[in-house]
């Protein structure tokens, strides 16, 4: 009993440093405070996104809202883990499949573009709030013959079911940006693959929808009027909010005429 | 416009600690306090930092700091780092490029924490004593099972090629002089002191190994150990991947063409031929044993 009480009453040894093997991938991208590392434990790997400041922690909390909203009811289930220290930490598992480089181009993607447009639309219309990922991009996606899994959701907010389409447009000018190597001059394979996306995403639309009408225009409008929600800045960001309107103009025309 | 990091203190130069799970309960110590984010990340993290700083001017600018961003868990010691006179058995010791410091300090006879010539170059400029009499503070400080977590820069690297570079250059307008042969010898002791224990990662390894540290993992580190962008475990080789990166500073034409020879330099030498022992810093972290 003298013993047991002298266990109890002894102060908690501290645990051994659990000293995981890590691979520090990014840090401080677009100013976002925030490091990622792709963890190493025994036989498992999974991803660690961790803030370096307060404006990180904002960041993440912000991110496992939308990893929560986005694999809800998801099958199999996907569990993300925040860790709430001073400086917040998120865990996010690691997803098999095929990975798409920041740099990726419309040629030689176009049936994973349209696989993903179709996903969307699924994906998108199912849910019973409408959500913008914010940063829906190809090297955002890691993609098998059965599932799409979709990362990063650093960008994430609660929108209205107006704003459909959103999305899609940004991913395709990013992808437009990349293939025309910001010369926004685009062969006529290319333009015909863009009109053919907007056809197949116009098909998921509402009819008050408040982007498809002049896509490109609509979209950097959307952006620049709901920075905040953005968690960024967007004017460093994304290539959409500095585009002149003559460019965004020209991209409309060709998908909608 | 938004830029709402900007009220944020931003700590991201010290995603190298990410490597180290801190738990609240830690009591840390960090040798040199070299790098002044660490520190405040640290104690952020755990339940109090020590910090012995080489300098006083250094000491008060750091306490200045850690006043600022209202940080209250933490000690600075002005003290040899010899003398083990601290109550307290550290989680984790952090030390920041603060070997290569104390190797310097030694080699010109200054003392570590002072600016004065105290030590004599006889006793005090063997590397390998200086290196082990070092570690072996440190694994008295630590409690079993603590974590060690070491930074540094490739100086083996910068300073050969550095002095390589003046002796080709004096060799071009002296042809046959006396005045080469110190040149020689200044950089025969410069690889000597660097890659004999410090700097080098295997005599490091083994230093440490001997004295009584295990799990030792060492990183490469870009494109330097006080801002990592990227961290590379070496025994996880194949399956990392490795794009160089760089920290983006603007600048005109030039500084983009040096960037852009940089980057596929580098793509050459640690994508393709995989030399990560040129690798600008390193990281190494082990553990005492239980």
């Amino acid at each position: 009993m003298a013993s047991l009480l002298h266990l109890l009453l002894q102060p908690e040894k501290p645990r051994d440093i659990a000293l995981m093997l890590c691979e520090l991938i990014t840090n401080n991208t677009h100013n976002n405070n925030i490091a990622l590392y792709k963890c190493y434990n025994a036989d498992k790997v999974f991803y660690r996104k961790a803030a370096f400041s307060r404006w990180g922690n904002k960041v993440i909390e912000n991110e496992k809202k939308g990893y929560d909203w986005f694999y809800k009811d998801s099958e199999p289930s996907i569990n993300t883990r925040l860790k709430k220290k001073y400086f917040y930490e998120l865990d996010i598992p690691h997803f098999k499949g095929k990975k798409f480089s920041i740099e990726s181009v419309i040629s030689g993607n176009e049936e994973t573009i349209g696989r993903i447009i179709d996903f969307y639309k699924c994906q998108w219309s199912t849910k019973d709030v409408f959500a913008i990922h914010g940063d829906l991009a190809l090297c955002n996606f890691i993609i098998d013959k059965e599932n799409i899994k979709l990362v990063d959701w650093e960008h994430f907010h609660y929108s209205d079911k107006e704003f459909f389409g959103y999305d899609i447009i940004n991913m395709l000018f990013i992808l437009i940006g990349h293939e025309s190597k910001r010369t926004f001059r685009l062969n006529k394979r290319n333009m015909d693959f863009l009109k053919k996306c907007y056809i197949q995403l116009i098909e998921g639309a509402g009819n008050n929808n408040k982007i498809l009408e002049k896509p490109f225009q609509n979209a950097k409008d959307y952006l620049l009027r709901f920075k905040d929600r953005f968690l960024t800045n967007v004017y460093k960001k994304f290539v959409l909010a500095g585009s002149p309107p003559s460019v965004l103009e020209h991209f409309d025309s060709i998908v909608t005429d | 416009m938004l830029v709402p990091q900007n009220n944020y203190a931003n700590l991201s130069s010290a995603a190298g600690l990410g490597l180290i799970s801190f738990d609240e309960n830690y009591i840390v110590v960090d040798y040199g306090c070299m790098f002044f984010d660490s520190i405040v990340y640290a104690s952020r993290l755990c339940k109090k930092v020590v910090g012995i700083i080489p300098s006083s001017e250094r000491l008060n600018t750091l306490q200045k700091r850690l006043v600022e961003e209202g940080i209250k868990n933490y000690d600075l010691v002005d003290a040899d780092y010899k003398e083990q006179h601290f109550e307290e058995v550290f989680d984790c010791v952090i030390i920041n490029c603060f070997l290569e410091q104390l190797l310097i300090r030694a080699k010109h006879g200054k003392s570590i924490f002072s600016d004065n010539k105290t030590r004599s170059k006889k006793n005090g400029n063997n590397p390998e004593k200086i290196t082990i009499g070092f570690l072996k503070t440190v694994y008295k400080g630590l409690r079993p099972g603590g974590t060690l977590y070491l930074s540094y820069a490739n100086k083996l690297r910068i300073r050969t090629l550095l002095l390589f570079i003046k002796l080709a250059i004096e060799s071009l307008f002296i042809p046959i002089s006396s005045k080469k042969a110190p040149s020689f010898i200044s950089l025969l002791n410069v690889i000597y002191l660097f890659s004999y224990c410090l700097l080098s990662q295997k005599g490091l390894e083994k230093l440490l190994k001997a004295n009584g540290f295990i799990d030792i993992e060492k990183y490469a580190v870009f494109p330097e150990h006080k801002c990592p962008l990227k961290i590379i475990p070496l025994s996880r080789l194949d399956e990392c991947s490795y794009e160089p990166v760089q920290h983006l500073y603007g600048g005109g034409s030039l500084r983009r063409i040096s960037a852009g020879v940089k980057r596929r330099v580098d793509r050459i030498i640690f994508n393709k031929l995989k030399l990560f022992g040129l690798s600008p810093s390193f990281i190494i972290t082990a553990r005492k044993a239980s």
